[in-house]
C-alpha cells in the first residue's frame, strides 16, 4: 500500500475504527461534517435542525459501522443514510414545512447563517436576498432534480457515486444534473451578473 | 449552408467541464467550439456563477460540532454487542478448556501417578465420566450424587484444583455472555446490516427516529 504522508482513505479509517481507534472516526466526522450538515440545510432547511440531524447520522454511521460494506464508497453509504434521515424527518414535519413555505413568500422566517462575504448594512440585505434566493431557486427545482444537484454541489459527490446511491444510469444522472442547472441558472439570472 | 451548432451538445459539454468530467477528446471539441461561438461562452460563465453561488452559500459549521458528535459516539458502540473477531470468544473456550482438562487431570493425577501415568488418568476420569452418564440410564439422581461426589473431592484436593474451577466458571461466563451478546447485536442491528442498498435505508430511518431528540437534549448539557 501506498500509504506515505497520503492521507488515509475513508475505507483505511473505517478499517482503523474497527480495529479500536475511535480518533479515526473522528477524522471521517471533520472529512464529511462540511459536506453533510450543507447537504442536509439544504433538505431541512434549518441550521439547527441539520446539524442535530448531521450529529444524528453520524451516531447512527458509527454503530453500525461494523456492517459498513468496503466494495462501496464509504460517502456513498454515508449520504444514503443522510437522505433517508433527512427524508424521514421532512415526512415528520411536513406539516411545519408547508407553514414555512408560507412564510417564504415574504422571505421571513428562514434560519440562514451563511457567511456573508458583503460587509455593511446593505451588503446584508444583499447577501439575505441572496440566501434567500438560492433556497428558493433549489426548494423550486422537482425533487429528482433537486436531490441530485444537492448530493453534487453540497454532497460534493461525482456522478458515479450518485449513480450508484440513486440507483440511476450514469447518462440518467448527468441529464439530470444538466437540466437541474440549467432551471436553477433561470432562477437565479438577477444574481449571476453580481 | 450556414449550419447551426448543436449547443445543447455543447451545454452538456459545459456541465461536465463543470465537473471535471471531460476527456482530452471532448475537452479539445469544446475548446473549439467556445472560440467561435459567444453564446456557449456566456453560458459557461453562467453556469460558473450559478456553482460559485452554490458555494458562496455554504453553511458554516458549528465549531463544536465533531466535539459533540464524538462525546455522543455511544461507549462502546458496536463493540460491546457485536466483537468484530472470534479472537476473544476463542481465547475464552481455549481457556476454559484448559481449565477443564486441569482439573481432571489433577483429580487424576492424584489417583494414577505424573507423566504418561497422568494422561491416562485423563482418560480414565474420562471414562468415569461416561460411566456415570450410563448409571444415570438407571438412575439420573444417583448418578448425578455420584458426579457430584467426584466432583467435590477432586476440587477439595488441592488448591490449585479449585484456582483451576475458580478460572473454569469465570471463562465459561465471559463466553456465555459474548455469545449472547454477539446474538442480541445482530438481532438488534440485523436491519442495517446491508451495504448502500435499502436496507441500510430503513435503519437509517429507524435510527433517526430513536436519537432525534437525544441528540438535541444530548447538546443542550
Amino acid at each position: 500500500m501506498n500509504r506515505g504522508a497520503v492521507q488515509p482513505s475513508d475505507e483505511e479509517l473505517v478499517a482503523s475504527v474497527l480495529e479500536g481507534d475511535r480518533e479515526g472516526f473522528g477524522v471521517l466526522v471533520e472529512r464529511y461534517q462540511g459536506r453533510l450538515v450543507n447537504y442536509l440545510f439544504r433538505l431541512l432547511r434549518n441550521a439547527e435542525d441539520a446539524h442535530d440531524l448531521a450529529q444524528e447520522v453520524l451516531v447512527k454511521v458509527y454503530q453500525v459501522l461494523d456492517r459498513y460494506d468496503p466494495q462501496y464508497k464509504f460517502s456513498t453509504w454515508l449520504f444514503r443514510i443522510a437522505q433517508n434521515a433527512a427524508i424521514d424527518q421532512i415526512r415528520r414535519r411536513r406539516l411545519k414545512l408547508v407553514s414555512l413555505r408560507i412564510e417564504d413568500d415574504d422571505g421571513e422566517g428562514r434560519d440562514w447563517e451563511l457567511p456573508a462575504p458583503e460587509r455593511g448594512p446593505y451588503g446584508d440585505l444583499r447577501n439575505r436576498e441572496r440566501a434567500g434566493a438560492i433556497q428558493r431557486a433549489i426548494d423550486g427545482l422537482p425533487w429528482e432534480y433537486r436531490e441530485l444537484i444537492l448530493l453534487r454541489h453540497y454532497g460534493e459527490l461525482p456522478y458515479e457515486e450518485i449513480a450508484r446511491l440513486k440507483q440511476m444510469p450514469l447518462g440518467t444522472v448527468k441529464n439530470k444534473l444538466f437540466r437541474g442547472r440549467q432551471m436553477l441558472k433561470e432562477k437565479l439570472q438577477s444574481f449571476l451578473t453580481d | 449552408m450556414n449550419e447551426r451548432p448543436d449547443h445543447t451538445h455543447y451545454r452538456e459539454l459545459l456541465n461536465l467541464e463543470l465537473d471535471g468530467c471531460l476527456n482530452v477528446e471532448q475537452r479539445a471539441r469544446l475548446a473549439a467550439h467556445l472560440a467561435a461561438c459567444p453564446e456557449c461562452l456566456a453560458e459557461r460563465g453562467q453556469l460558473r456563477a450559478v456553482s460559485t453561488l452554490l458555494e458562496r452559500s455554504a453553511l458554516a459549521v458549528q465549531p463544536d460540532f465533531k466535539q459533540r458528535v464524538m462525546a455522543s459516539l455511544p461507549a462502546a458502540g458496536w463493540e460491546s454487542r457485536h466483537p468484530r473477531t472470534w479472537s476473544f470468544p476463542v481465547a475464552a473456550l481455549v481457556v476454559l478448556l484448559a481449565a477443564g482438562a486441569s482439573l481432571l487431570g489433577a483429580g487424576s493425577a492424584r489417583s494414577g501417578g505424573g507423566g504418561a501415568g497422568s494422561a491416562y488418568g485423563l482418560l480414565a476420569a474420562l471414562g468415569g465420566l461416561l460411566r456415570a452418564a450410563l448409571v444415570a440410564g438407571v438412575g439420573v439422581t444417583a448418578a448425578s450424587w455420584r458426579w457430584s461426589e467426584m466432583f467435590v473431592e477432586q476440587l477439595l484436593a488441592s488448591p490449585m484444583s479449585l484456582t483451576m474451577f475458580g478460572v473454569f466458571v469465570v471463562c465459561l461466563n465471559l463466553v456465555l455472555v459474548s455469545l449472547i451478546r454477539r446474538s442480541t447485536g445482530r438481532h438488534g442491528s440485523s436491519a442495517a446490516a446491508a451495504a448502500p442498498g435499502a436496507g441500510l435505508g430503513a435503519a437509517a430511518r429507524r435510527g433517526s427516529h430513536r436519537g432525534g431528540r437525544a441528540t438535541r437534549s444530548g447538546r443542550g448539557r
